[in-house]
């Protein structure tokens, strides 16, 4: 009995296909083909060309080269028309749906049923609107609006509306990002159901596991060339993680001294109603603890309210043996800083250049009497982007042209530069290549040492298990169990925030 | 590895906007013998001079993410009545308080955008409509006209749009002064670099530490400080205030600031470019001018060439692949 994906024929084929950017080639003479019924994962580091190639299939470009086969027929994609209608649908990372209007006018956008009379025909709408969602098995009333769903409902219309249009191919970029365990699950067997039908899916992703568990072959890029492509079942990760560095990964982590010093954060009896209950905790000098849970555990919002950035109804913060109760700018001056966990929306800023970014947070430490010191900006912008070995034409770059990584890294930077004694990661290498992961766990485990305390919030399980020296669990606005290093591995962790199962050592 | 010198690119982006004034110049040349005198170049000036004194504090607004102070109108209209209507109590106090009139407004605007998170257009439009009700109702759509017996603070009120400081009339020397004071605040201060932050990214301003309320706040005072400036002057020149005095400066200072390079979409710009704007501006009024071209039809070439800019601008970023923010 063969597997399905090896009687298929090829849904799509790209011949050398090529696209240059001033100064760069960002997607080097790749070939490649997508079958029927497949699931094809497509794998590699930040500005490895994951990205423009598939925005050139989404026909966002019109002058690539090479040439394109859709059902063994040659196209040209040069405009995300052109593209849709030769059956080429795109879920992008970012959701573009409507959030005040809708599912259904989401769903139906450009193709509303109208009547005899030039008026929408509302019956014919809600009918569709349910066949789109059947398709990923959704039943929820079309009439709701896109703001009343949860997150991954958003991502399953998103994907109901690209199926609406009745695609044979269907790409995924990095699906799973803003989704829980539980909603993973729930999408695969969505993709399953999808490959059965005999759609070819190409699947983006940087999640080893995942690519593990639902693809049939992998493809992997670097430096914009094709490296090669694989079954998943003649593969292993450290196999396709080599190809995609192209160097041999010996550790991940290295080992750290244990020696805290005193005090560097305490909280006690946080709330904020509806968010999070009761919190209380401690970080040490020089420790690192990881926070653990699920999206919507009210990891992101208890950060955010301690440090001032949104508001805490009762409780006590006390850095470094000091009571704090003060806005953000203050925490800032005390030292007690948060890394935001979304670069794009609050991180960086995008247009400006990448040493404005690194020296944006030192505004209040390099002016006095209001008049900017500019002296130190040359040392500063030089000593980050060395130390975090932040890949940039120049420090006068913008920012938002850089690569995943290359902005995280210079996220990190501009808080870095502050010598901050409390630092708060929220998701610090979300979305980012693995020598860029790589580069800033090492920064952070050296600030650590240097005697700066953490508090890690991470959904990537093998990140929080391996960086942090205790972890704290959060389920649905309040700590549920602590655990210690020994302890530590993805499978407890997992368990812990499902809250399937008491963790092991004391609850806090 | 890493470069300090500006890329080229940065500056043909600094240098354009003064190619275009330059090109102007030479065109001018051509249309009159007249046009390239040293009478016509202070002409020249002298005729930009209150726009560019509005056009560099407008400049901190549009900088700061929040488009434009539309409020401008009335402010100098109302900073211009009220320094008339306090001119009995001495010329100093009497400017004092029309600049404190202006200031008012800004402080407030600066609070309703920069804190309440209002729509900066929308609100400012508001303040102006009410404000020109305010000073129609109060003042009984009457001019304002100061004592100008010689020797009283009226005369000295009204001379001050016509002092010269040697061939230069104080206008055009307060309008330089401002653009040098607003490129100092705009690059050396504190203040002018959480500017850049604000109007790049507001969210990311605010959770870099900046107090991003306080930051809008003195944006729009600083731009109400410039218009009651403008508005006291143009009071001096009219000889009266009245509540229209300060008609058409909105937008023709819009205009000066996103022809001078300063992106309407903030963060983007700087002082230099919006005095670059400004000269532009006053270039071709004055060619349109020797031209024959009407006030009116002046204004249907600026209104095109707004569009044109902000056009061609979104173009080059798109272009450019910098249309991400």
């Amino acid at each position: 009995m063969m597997r399905p994906h090896e009687s298929a024929f090829a849904a799509l084929v790209m011949e050398g296909v090529s696209k240059r950017f001033p100064g760069t080639l960002a997607v080097d003479n790749v070939s490649m083909e997508v079958r029927a019924g497949e699931i094809h994962a497509l794998m590699g580091e930040n500005g490895a060309g994951k990205s423009t190639l598939m925005k050139i299939l989404a026909g966002a470009f019109n002058d690539y080269t090479g040439a394109i086969r859709v059902g063994g027929q040659e196209v040209r994609l040069e405009s995300p028309m052109a593209a849709k209608r030769h059956g080429i649908g795109m879920v992008f990372q970012e959701l573009s749906l409507a959030r005040p209007i809708s599912i259904a006018e989401n769903l139906l956008a450009g193709r509303m049923p109208v009547t005899r009379w030039g008026m929408l025909d509302r019956r014919r709408m809600l009918d569709e609107a349910r066949r789109c969602l059947e398709l990923v098995g959704l039943d929820i009333n079309p009439l709701k609006t896109v703001e009343e769903i949860s997150q991954h409902e958003a991502q399953q219309v998103e994907i109901a509306k690209v199926l609406g249009n009745a695609p044979c191919i269907l790409i995924l970029d990095e699906p799973t990002s803003a989704l829980s365990r539980e909603e993973v699950h729930r999408l695969f067997a969505i993709l399953r159901d999808l490959r059965r039908g005999g759609l070819a899916i190409v699947y983006i992703s940087h999640h080893l596991p995942e690519v593990f568990e639902i693809a049939d072959r992998v493809t992997v890029l670097r430096d914009g060339r094709k490296i090669a492509t694989r079954d998943i079942a003649d593969t292993t990760p450290q196999a396709l993680v080599q190809m995609m560095v192209g160097q041999t990964i010996e550790r991940f982590y290295s080992r750290r001294e244990t020696a805290w010093g005193g005090s560097a954060l305490r909280v006690e009896h946080l709330t904020r109603h509806g968010f999070f209950h009761d919190v209380s905790f401690e970080v040490r000098k020089g420790e690192i603890l990881g926070l653990a849970g699920l999206s919507g555990a009210g990891r992101t919002e208890l950060a955010r309210s301690l440090c001032g950035l949104d508001p805490l109804d009762h409780g006590v913060v006390n850095v470094c043996g000091e009571e704090f109760a003060g806005d953000y700018p203050q925490a800032v001056a005390k030292g007690l800083v948060y890394l935001t966990e979304d670069r794009k929306v609050d991180g960086l800023f995008l247009r400006l250049s990448v040493e404005k970014n690194l020296l944006a947070a030192l505004l209040p430490f390099h002016s006095k009497a209001g008049i900017y010191r500019s002296g130190r900006d040359i040392f500063v912008t030089r000593k980050y982007l060395e130390e975090l070995e932040v890949v940039a034409a120049s420090a006068e770059t913008d920012a938002g042209t850089l690569s995943g990584g290359n902005q995280q890294k210079v996220l990190l930077g501009k808080w870095l530069a502050t010598n901050p004694r409390v630092l708060i990661l929220d998701e610090p290498t979300r979305g980012v290549d693995v020598k860029a992961k790589r580069k800033i766990h090492e920064s952070l485990l050296a600030i650590a040492n240097r005697g700066a305390a953490m508090v890690l919030i991470s959904s990537d399980l093998p990140e929080l298990a391996g960086l942090s020296d205790r972890v704290l669990v959060m389920r649905r606005g309040r700590l549920i169990g602590e655990m210690h290093k020994e302890d530590l591995s993805e499978e407890a962790l997992l368990l812990a925030m499902n809250g399937h199962e008491a963790p092991a050592g004391r609850s806090p | 590895m890493i470069r300090r010198t500006r890329p080229i690119s940065h500056i043909i982006e600094m240098a354009g906007i003064y190619v275009v004034a330059l090109l102007l110049l030479i065109a001018g040349a051509f249309v009159s013998p007249d046009f390239p005198t040293a009478e016509n170049f202070v002409n020249i000036l002298s005729a930009v001079a209150l726009l560019g004194i509005v056009s560099s504090g407008m400049a901190f607004v549009t900088f700061s993410g929040n488009m434009a102070d539309l409020s401008v109108p009335a402010i100098m209209a109302f900073s211009g009545i009220i320094a008339v209507a306090a001119l009995p109590l001495g010329l100093a106090p009497a400017l004092v308080m029309g600049i404190l009139a202006g200031v008012a407004i800004g402080a407030m605007n600066g609070l309703v955008v920069g804190k309440l998170n209002a729509n900066p257009i929308l609100w400012t439009l508001a303040v102006a409509f009410f404000m020109e009700g305010f000073m129609r109702f109060t003042w009984s759509n009457n001019q304002v006209y100061p004592d100008t017996a010689p020797g009283t603070p009226g005369a000295a009120f009204i001379e001050i749009f016509r002092m010269h400081a040697g061939p230069v009339p104080l206008v055009v020397v307060i309008m330089l002064a401002l653009f040098a004071a607003g490129h100092l605040v705009m690059t050396r201060t504190r203040f002018g670099h959480e500017s850049r932050l604000v109007g790049s990214s507001r969210a990311a301003a605010r959770a870099s530490g900046i107090r991003v309320s306080r930051v809008v706040f003195l944006n729009f005072v600083v731009a109400a400080f410039a218009a009651a400036i403008a508005g006291i002057l143009i009071t001096s020149m009219n000889k009266l205030g009245v509540f229209y005095l300060g008609q058409g400066y909105d937008f023709k200072a819009v205009t000066a600031v996103v022809i001078g390079g300063v992106m309407l979409s903030g963060g983007r710009g700087h002082i230099p470019g919006v005095f670059g704007g400004v000269l532009v501006i006053g270039l071709l009024a004055n060619i349109m001018t020797f031209l024959g071209i009407t006030a009116f039809r002046q204004n249907i070439v600026m209104g095109i060439v707004f569009i044109a800019v902000v056009g061609l601008q979104q173009y080059r970023l798109r272009a450019q692949g910098k249309d991400y923010a």
